[in-house]
């Protein structure tokens, strides 16, 4: 298993610097910089921008002296736009957010999603599978845009009861985290009612009925790990898509998060800040993806390493 | 690892309990009734600021937050009148009109407790100057003897610039030509000083809470980027008498609905802009909430006079004439914009000039521009290319109505592109484009700062237009001290540019926001300026 980990670590050096890479370029390459806007500035102006930013120089040079930067130092350089901030600094500032966002939404995604998804299961083609079921199409159908202004509408601005936007206190965290949440339920509660299904029809569960196993410990002993399997790859990706992904949630309750910086940097030509939050969510990504290989060889007696 | 599964279902049972718990446990704390009002106003903040120093400020936004923080020699005056006494609190001009001699406030001071001297205005400048600060702005400060020649590096000797001190209390500038709305200039954001000690001690981090020092009527007690910028009354402030507001709060929203949600639930005070769909029902259900002034911002469209059949100048006016601005303004914007037949808008203008028009008018004429497009070989608009007319995310209504009229009243197609805002830019300034929708936002109260785009070779000459008597007639305004006749050269300038048409101006823009009723002694400002001494909450 160590030796599975380790390849697979060092396989993401390559991927990590193509995409670096790719990145670098394709950026420097769309029109328009960071110091483009209607009102334009003279040439002088813009002279003395381009030497204060390093960018009068060709860009192999740029390019090498970020890598070299990035590499040797960690350092992403300071942000284009926020000349106050370095990128590292707007990403510790700005990550910790996303992160405890998207922990309420997958909370929230798993503790409706799960149960729901195993009663339905359970209860298949029942009034309560009907519910379930129903509860995830409109978790699927609704789009967080919709859902988000509604909430903020209803408990919001008629109720009372929470602020529709900002991150101040603990319960600005209730809105966002549900709005967030609640799509990812709907997922996870179609996946672990089809994962179920798919073990409850299996002869080993039979057996263990037939062996006058309870069926508490039926589903809970002998069916769930199965059961989970679609859960668990579904899991890794949609991590990563909730901590990228926010940008929505973000922009709807105003959240100083980490996804509207992602999308922000590219429309402001915030070159450094552009490549620091792809190196972070690329490495998210990889990193998820081998967290949720290994947990699926360790639930699946099927898979192995290797 | 096996006999921990069954537990699973009990942790989400307590989970969901948990979720269940929150809500009822946290509403919202109600003001005691009958305290008196907090004087705490919470304005909403649309763009984050990239730096709240003001020699790297460029954008309005940036200097709502910096003019509460620091003041510079002058500041800008409510409802256009001229600038008024801010750290300096009296001037003298020289009869030749090149010397501005600043007395300073001997009682002015920075929020660390230094006095506000004139060295502070000298190095400030200095550091605006310098090449190596990049300040965008910097040639708001050109009106300066040698400015310009000590920004691009062609003057090392920051001496043979116009800026002395020669006490702590007086600061003089001489400036390269006298003019009439020099002013203006030293009112604007460039030329508000920054405390070079603290700039020295902490580069680039200086503007941040726990380093900030300003001179201004607040001071910086929280930033958090994308959240919200809280500034508090300096009592240390010379003015602070006068001062009725104890703080202000810039909470940031980069999303129009969810700014109005936040109005709406009262989490806001002033809103910067009010979305589209709703200007309708707050103009029936809350109109003392609904705010509207005019702006001075020139909307047009630019003809890339560099491409046929636009390098004929019949094809541009028969463009610009069959387009109804009227229709525009009423049936398409209806946010209180203002149909723009010249340039230059309202609040630029000089006392005397109130003409709505110059010369050769654009009031739709649908004849004369079917004549002039037949004119230019294209009877019928037969036989007219196809070009495109591009725009940002915001022209999408607005050209699609375009389109229409010179489809209707000259028998043209135009294909309609919609771009990214930069790219939109990178395309205009490059020439790859051949009908263009964009925005003229003026610095400051000064025709000059829009005519100059049109100069040939101008960065911000987006027609790629150039005419001789044009550039003369400009840089003629530019050295006459006289502001009658500054200003009658500039109306010329203007009609040549008007008539020549590289440009369609369509609409002054106005602003609409939401405002509590509480808010009192706000003063909207055309060029975007915010007057906070006067604003106090007041509960009826």
């Amino acid at each position: 298993m160590l030796r599975f980990i380790a390849r697979r670590l060092l396989e993401t050096i390559p991927v990590l610097f193509i995409i670096v890479t790719a990145t670098f370029f394709m950026i420097r390459f769309v029109p328009g910089g960071p110091f483009t806007a209607e009102k334009a500035v003279t040439p002088e102006v813009m002279r003395n921008l381009e030497r204060a930013y390093n960018l009068d120089k060709p860009l192999w040079r740029q390019y090498a002296g970020y890598l070299g930067k990035v590499v040797f130092h960690g350092d992403l350089g300071p942000s284009f736009k926020y000349p106050n901030r370095t990128v590292n600094e707007i990403i510790a500032d700005k990550l910790p957010v996303s992160l405890e966002l998207g922990a309420w939404a997958m909370l929230i995604a798993l503790g409706l999603g799960l149960p729901l998804g195993i009663i339905a299961a359970i209860k298949r083609n029942t009034f309560m599978d009907y519910l379930c079921s129903a509860f995830g199409m409109i978790g699927i159908c609704v789009p967080t845009f919709v859902l988000g202004p509604l909430l903020a509408l209803s408990l919001g601005i008629y109720l009372h009861l929470f602020n529709v936007s900002g991150w101040y206190g603990p319960t600005d965290r209730i809105l966002p985290g549900v709005t967030l949440g609640f799509v990812y339920a709907a997922y996870v509660m179609r996946l672990t009612r089809g994962g179920m299904l798919e073990v409850l029809n299996q002869d080993f569960i039979r057996t263990a009925r037939a062996k006058g196993a309870s069926e508490f410990r039926v589903i809970f002993r002998h069916a769930i790990r199965g059961g989970l399997l679609p859960v668990v790859s579904f899991l890794g990706p949609a991590i990563a898509g909730i901590l990228t992904g926010s940008f929505v949630i973000e922009t709807i309750f105003q959240i100083p998060g980490l996804g509207r910086e992602f999308v922000n940097s590219a429309f402001n030509r915030d070159y450094t800040l552009v490549l620091g939050t792809v190196i972070l969510y690329a490495t998210l990504l990889i990193g998820l993806n081998l967290v949720v290989d290994v947990v699926q060889v360790w639930l699946n007696p099927k898979l192995k390493f290797e | 690892m096996h006999q921990n599964r069954p537990r699973l279902g009990f942790f989400y049972c307590a989970c969901l309990g948990l979720f269940a718990a929150i809500p009822s446990g946290c509403k919202r704390a109600d003001p005691a009734p009958n305290a008196p009002i907090p004087q705490i106003l919470r304005i909403s903040q649309r763009n984050e600021p990239a730096d709240l120093d003001p020699a790297r400020a460029s954008l309005p936004d940036e200097l709502f937050i910096i003019r509460a923080l620091s003041e510079g020699l002058v500041a800008p005056s409510p409802d256009n009148a001229p600038p008024s006494p801010a750290a300096a609190e009296r001037w003298e001009i020289s009869p030749d009109g090149l010397t501005y001699t600043f007395h300073l406030r001997r009682n002015a001071h920075w929020s660390n407790g230094e006095p506000v001297t004139a060295a502070d205005f000298l190095e400030s400048y200095r550091r605006v100057l310098t090449p190596a600060t990049a300040a965008p702005k910097a040639p708001l400060l050109y009106m300066v003897k040698n400015a310009r020649a000590f920004a691009s590096g062609e003057l090392r000797d920051f001496s043979a610039v116009g800026f002395h001190a020669p006490n702590p209390y007086t600061f003089v500038v001489r400036l390269e030509h006298s003019s009439p709305r020099f002013l203006a200039y030293a009112a604007s954001g460039p030329w508000i000083p920054v405390n070079v000690r603290t700039v020295a001690r902490f580069d680039r981090t200086w503007t941040r809470p726990d380093h900030y020092v300003g001179n201004g009527a607040f001071t910086l007690v929280e930033w958090q980027p994308h959240q919200r910028i809280v500034v508090r009354k300096n009592p240390a402030y010379h003015g602070a008498a006068r001062i009725r507001l104890a703080e202000i709060q810039f909470l940031a929203f980069d999303n129009g609905d969810a700014e109005e949600r936040a109005f709406r639930a009262g989490q806001l005070d002033v809103t910067m802009a009010v979305p589209h769909t709703k200007l309708d029902s707050y103009r029936r259900e809350h109109p003392a909430e609904l705010h509207r002034a005019p702006l001075a911002e020139t909307r047009y469209l630019t003809f890339n006079t560099t491409r046929p059949p636009l390098d004929d100048v019949r094809v541009r006016r028969a463009l610009s004439l069959a387009i109804d601005r009227d229709q525009l303004v009423q049936r398409v914007l209806q946010g209180g914009q203002a149909p723009a037949f010249r340039l230059v808008p309202a609040a630029l203008r000089a006392p005397g000039d109130s003409a709505a028009h110059l010369g050769s008018a654009f009031r739709a004429d649908p004849a004369t521009a079917r004549e002039l497009l037949a004119a230019a070989g294209f009877p019928g608009g037969r036989g007219f290319p196809r070009l495109e007319l591009t725009s940002w995310t915001v022209g999408a209504p607005l050209t699609e109505v375009i389109q229409a009229m010179w489809k209707k009243e000259l028998g043209i197609d135009v294909a309609l592109v919609t771009r990214e805002a930069r790219v939109h830019v990178a395309a205009l300034r490059e020439g790859h484009y051949d009908i263009g929708f964009i925005t003229a936002i003026p610095d400051v109260a000064d025709p000059a700062n829009l005519l100059d785009d049109f100069t040939t070779g101008s960065p911000g000459n987006y027609p790629h237009w150039s005419d001789a008597r044009y550039d003369a007639l400009v840089a003629q305004a530019a050295r006459t001290p006289d502001s009658t006749l500054q200003s009658g050269y500039q109306r010329e300038a203007e009609a040549r540019l008007l008539e020549a048409a590289p440009l369609a101006p369509l609409y002054f823009n106005a602003t609409n926001w939401l405002m509590r009723p509480a808010v009192r002694g706000w003063h909207p400002d055309a060029l975007w300026t915010r007057f906070y001494p006067d604003v106090y909450l007041h509960e009826d």
